[in-house]
């Protein structure tokens, strides 16, 4: 039975693509930028003129928090240059011309029965393959599961999917259970537990059902429906739901025994493991009223959204924003010319009919912002005291322990930018805790001279 | 259609909101107020309709008039000066000169909401800070009960017969059975009293309908309303027994009103989920308090105007727990404090 955290809020599903999955052909040039994970950025291994095979790696960098970036086609490098980042700014990226020969690279040979059973040879397969945390936070996988060994008891795999709009993770459930069961074993294996949990919301009874139906029990899976509500697939709430564990404020989910993995996450490991594919290929959604035809589509790596949009009958209206992930914690994009990477999970194109801001906000002081922060923050007083300026009250109101799921702003009837506030807020305080330390420094320094 | 020709906004998340905004909850207000609105037209005639129509007009000019006087963006679209227009005039008694809401409204809006920057800024409830104006500014008109239509009472006239209210009955010791009226006619409003507040019915809809529609929660209402019964169950005055006394109580004077509709003001009453519950508790004693020992019989609008001024304080001090954080973490932070300052 799942726990059951306070607050949150039930935004609309929006969830319109409901048919099969689409493949999308790949374009005609893929850009691969060396950026798609958390930590260092790689380095190209490849140089313009190479001839790169489909799944062959193009760029790594040997420090331990970093994921390999491998060619979602075969065909030739012809540029290796900044080119625009689905969040913003110039990234050095490899520019590959499809030869649509689709010549798979045979670097990665699928691992063997003894293999498939062994922790370390599964975390070097994640490592190699570039698996990073595909719900969007790209955190590499290998990484995660090597800090948790020893400290954790719980493996949450997380198929809530709660963000309005996004679907892909569902479809994955529906087209590929087995896989997908098997991918979770793995995870399972390479963290040296005995059993995982896969928590995914009651909206998607079709998938709960399909998946029992698949015996998890023999991958050492159980599968856990849980509460439909927004932010149930944040990290924290899935812990909560599961073990009735709270992540301390400033923790992380290793401090209280548990690491969570992402649903497509999980369907990569099979890949990479059983197959030898790296990551190099995802599902995700395109939606959002300006798109003529929303739908989920199987896309390569390196795909730009004009691309994508093409493929879905381009636009219907003028779209005035286009978001990466769910439209309550995804990121904005302004450039149509990025492309997809490993952690977009959605593509949500919108025009003014999604926008509810005003242009005068006001707080009028009602109090559901804390009545639905999952949390247990008060919005409204965070929000006061980062107008003012008063760094140590934010503190004290706990500025820094918001996760930014968007749920305050949500639910705000006077539409005041508390969650955008708070992001700000925390920036300030990130650039002011350099600063001091800087200042530290220069004093120690001059301390010496004397 | 060609992508190249677009260009995109930098937005903040999250890109979606919830349909309800700040109008939506005011008009909800409105909708919770119409069937006590309607009764008082039943129970005192037109008149009520009359003294409505100018208070929310009056209401709605100055909001208007100072926002731009004072060259601020308007502010009259979110309805909620059209709700304090109402809420004053449901507490004036149906002999109120019409004039009288115009100054109401006034006080009201000008003085208590917008000088302290107007929605959510200001700190005492509005409509019935303005109340309390009239009140000291005119007591007599302010204390002085038309007879209701249904025990052949004919109000309006300038020489209104008057007749005291269930509350003042309680406080001089008189016998309420002896009035004319029984529980039944008390709860339908077949009473004496202010225009809004005689039917409890009409109230309770109304109540149960911001409960449903979510505009607001059970806290302060219950906790309010609960303290009262409680108090005035245990301390029965004047001969009554104990059930007897608290009913009657329960069912004059304005308590449903301000329980309901003036405590739950959002601007003026705590955030925080357990703020609101002391919140109700302080409204509840305090009106009990006055009502046995204060100088009128009716304590409902100054326990709220007294705890409306608390209200900041209680938020402070009643804040939530935090995700992740147990009673043993706070005890633990306590102690390092502690030990940190000796």
């Amino acid at each position: 039975m799942p726990y059951k955290f306070r607050g949150g809020v039930h935004p609309d599903y929006m969830k319109a693509p409901n048919e099969p999955v689409v493949v999308v052909t790949p374009p005609p040039q893929v850009v691969i930028p060396m950026a798609q994970h958390i930590g260092a950025p790689c380095q190209p291994i490849v140089k313009v003129g190479d001839y790169v095979t489909m799944g062959q790696k193009i760029g790594d960098n040997p420090a331990p928090v970093s994921a390999p970036v491998h060619s979602p086609v075969s065909g030739k490098v012809i540029a290796i240059e900044p080119r625009p980042h689905p969040l913003g700014d110039m990234i050095m990226a490899i520019v590959i011309e499809n030869d649509y020969q689709d010549t798979p690279c045979t670097d990665l040979a699928p691992l063997t029965e003894e293999q498939l059973k062994d922790p370390e040879a599964i975390l070097a397969r994640l490592r190699e393959a570039g698996i990073v945390g595909m719900g969007g936070a790209m955190f590499p996988t290998a990484f995660k599961i090597r800090g948790g060994l020893g400290k954790v008891d719980t493996l949450i795999i997380n198929g809530a999917e709660c963000e309005p709009y996004l679907n892909g993770d569902h479809w994955t459930m529906k087209l590929h259970p087995e896989e997908l069961l098997k991918g979770i074993e793995l995870a399972r294996i390479a963290s040296g537990l005995d059993k995982a949990y896969y928590g995914i919301e009651k909206n998607k009874m079709d998938a709960i059902e399909l998946l029992n139906s698949k015996n998890p029990a023999q991958y050492g899976v159980e599968i856990v429906p849980e509460e439909v509500k927004y932010p149930q697939g944040a990290e924290k709430m899935q812990i909560k739901a599961i073990t009735n564990r709270e992540v301390k404020p400033g923790g992380l989910p290793a401090g209280v025994g548990c690491n969570v993995v992402s649903t497509q996450t999980a369907y990569a490991i099979y890949k990479a493991c059983y197959l030898g594919i790296p990551c190099y290929e995802r599902i995700l959604t395109v939606g959002g009223s300006a798109v003529n035809k929303p739908y989920n589509l199987q896309c390569r790596i390196g795909t730009p959204f004009r691309y994508i949009v093409e493929q879905c009958g381009g636009f219907v209206k003028t779209p005035k924003k286009i978001v990466l992930g769910g439209p309550m914690m995804g990121l904005i994009a302004t450039n149509i010319d990025a492309v997809n990477i490993k952690g977009t999970a959605g593509i949500l194109f919108f025009t003014e009919e999604e926008d509810r801001n005003v242009e005068n906000p006001t707080c009028i002081r009602c109090g559901k912002c804390i009545t639905v922060c999952p949390m247990g923050l008060e919005p409204v007083y965070m929000y006061a005291y980062f107008k003012k300026g008063d760094f140590e009250n934010m503190k004290k109101y706990h500025i820094l322990d918001c996760f930014e799921c968007g749920s305050c702003s949500y639910n705000c009837p006077g539409r005041m930018p508390l969650t955008h506030s708070f992001k700000t807020a925390k920036l300030l305080f990130a650039a002011k805790a350099a600063e001091e330390k800087a200042r530290a420094e220069t004093a120690a320094k001059e301390a010496e001279k004397k | 259609m060609k992508a190249k020709e677009y260009t995109f906004d930098a937005s903040y998340q999250p890109q979606v909101r919830t349909k309800t905004d700040t109008s939506r909850i005011m008009l909800d207000v409105i909708i919770a107020l119409v069937p006590a609105m309607a009764f008082a037209v039943y129970q005192f005639g037109f008149k009520v309709l009359a003294l409505l129509a100018i208070s929310v007009a009056s209401a709605v000019f100055f909001e208007w008039g100072y926002r731009k006087l004072m060259k601020k963006p308007g502010s009259i679209n979110d309805l909620s000066a059209c709700v304090t227009g109402i809420l004053l005039v449901l507490c004036l008694p149906v002999d109120a000169p019409l004039w009288m809401p115009v100054i109401g409204t006034f006080f009201a809006i000008v003085i208590v909401k917008q000088l302290y920057g107007g929605i959510g800024k200001n700190f005492v409830n509005p409509a019935l800070a303005g109340r309390a104006f009239l009140f000291f500014s005119w007591t007599a008109t302010m204390t002085s009960w038309a007879v209701p239509k249904a025990l052949g009472g004919v109000s309006v006239a300038a020489d209104a017969v008057t007749m005291a209210t269930p509350l003042s009955i309680l406080k001089e010791g008189g016998d309420i059975a002896a009035q004319g009226y029984d529980y039944l006619d008390m709860f339908l409003g077949f009473m004496p009293g202010s225009i809004g507040e005689i039917s409890a019915l009409a109230l309770l809809i109304g109540g149960a309908y911001l409960l449903i529609r979510k505009v607001i929660n059970w806290r302060i209402p219950v906790a309010f309303i609960g303290t009262v019964a409680v108090l005035t169950f245990i301390f029965p005055r004047n001969g009554y027994a104990n059930l007897d006394w608290m009913l009657y109580n329960l069912l004059s004077g304005g308590l449903l009103l301000g329980a309901f509709f003036m405590a739950t003001d959002y601007s003026s009453s705590p955030v925080t989920l357990n703020g609101q519950l002391l919140f109700g508790f302080g409204c509840g004693a305090l009106t009990v308090l006055i009502r046995y020992f204060g100088g009128f019989p009716e304590g409902v609008s100054f326990a709220i105007l007294i705890m409306n001024l608390c209200a900041w304080a209680i938020d402070k001090g009643t804040r939530g727990r935090q995700f992740g954080v147990t009673k043993e973490d706070l005890k633990a932070a306590k102690k390092a404090a502690k030990e940190a300052k000796a």
